[in-house]
């Protein structure tokens, strides 16, 4: 059996994918709890038990990891969004949704934050095609948000006037904005209260 | 501290010293959008997230002070945007200085972040829109309104 390799293009054995998705894994793990930058390619192999040159016949090098770790970071991510979201269409389930996000953060005490969100914050600006990998991912999560406020104008919930584009966007960035303060002070609080916060005023959109 | 954390912080003390009504709100927002959207300003590089520094903490627990005690002040001289009656009873007994300020930072924060990854600074301004609605919904001038929509909502049949 053969697996395309989304980034060379190469067809690789069962073997060869399954090497490939335990490099991506470790290095998934690594760049989520020490950073990207803190991650070296020795720490990767250190963590996969692969050799060099198994990591090499992936991967070009840093660059193309991190690639590899976006794509696998993000494929979780929305498909966790899509479940937690693609139905949602309340202000209550928004508020559920805000309840799984902070207290799996929480668990943490805000430690790691959001996996896509530390890597977007991270990716290097030299890397375009990294950045545009989270942009189109952080595009698709905010879609579905989108769609819930979508819902929510169908239902009355929130005015027709709104932009649940522009809301959706303006959201996330308190979730994103909020992980990351959270992170600094090892305490779930800043985020709670900047998702409350945004939580709360598109709630008060349908009371104007 | 940091050299671009104490700079970012020098210049918000002293800007937001001066942000005493909307308007100004409005200009210190425009100046900040411009500096997180300018690569390797201090803005930009004080707001990145670098590894886990305590500095980092003490920066940013500052800034929210900053911002918070602008937003007390506005609150007290009764800047919100809801000055007509119609649209509501809202919201400056509602607003609480403390948790906007959360906001306003968590929206700098991560819609600089997702304006970076996108280059395109609409992200910020729509974060920035959000948190700073409670000052700007009767001006409705900013950036991310005066956009597309906007242009659509103009042209006649």
């Amino acid at each position: 059996m053969t697996t395309a390799d989304s980034h060379n293009g190469r067809r690789l054995t069962a073997r060869g994918a399954k090497t490939r998705t335990r490099i991506v894994a470790a290095a998934t793990d690594l760049m989520y709890v020490k950073g990207v930058r803190a991650t070296t390619l020795d720490d990767v192999l250190a963590a996969s038990g692969v050799s060099k040159s198994q990591l090499y016949h992936h991967f070009d090098g840093k660059d193309a990891l991190v690639r590899a770790v976006i794509d696998n970071v993000g494929e979780r991510v929305i498909e966790r969004e899509r479940d937690a979201l693609g139905h949602v269409s309340t202000i209550r389930g928004l508020r559920r949704w805000r309840d799984t996000l902070v207290q799996s953060n929480a668990l943490r005490h805000g430690a790691y934050g959001c996996a896509l969100g530390s890597l977007a914050s991270e990716v290097s600006d030299h890397d375009a095609l990294a950045r545009q990998a989270l942009s189109r991912l952080f595009t698709e999560w905010q879609g579905l948000l989108a769609g819930v406020l979508r819902r929510l104008q169908d239902s009355g919930a929130l005015p027709p006037e709104a932009s649940a584009d522009q809301l959706a966007t303006g959201l996330m960035a308190a979730l994103q904005g909020g992980y990351m303060l959270a992170q600094t002070a090892h305490d779930v609080t800043p985020m709670a209260t900047a998702i409350d916060m945004a939580l709360a005023h598109i709630e008060s959109l349908s009371e104007r | 501290m940091r050299t671009h954390f104490a700079e970012v912080l020098a210049r918000e003390s002293a800007c937001l010293a001066g942000v005493t009504d909307g308007a100004k709100l409005a200009s210190w927002r425009r100046r900040v959008v411009e500096e997180l959207m300018t690569p390797l300003s201090p803005y930009e590089f004080a707001l990145r997230h670098t590894g886990d520094v305590p500095e980092r903490a003490d920066f940013l627990d500052r800034w929210r002070e900053l911002i918070a005690e602008t937003v007390d002040r506005l609150l007290r001289s009764g800047t919100t945007g809801d000055t007509d009656s119609s649209s509501g009873r809202t919201r400056r007994a509602d607003v609480d200085a403390q948790k906007t300020a959360m906001l306003i930072l968590a929206a700098l924060h991560g819609g600089s972040t997702l304006s970076r990854i996108a280059k395109d600074p609409w992200p910020l301004n729509a974060a920035l829109d959000l948190a700073l609605a409670p000052f700007t919904a009767a001006e409705d001038d900013s950036p991310a309104r005066t956009g597309t929509s906007s242009l659509i909502g103009n042209i006649k049949p």
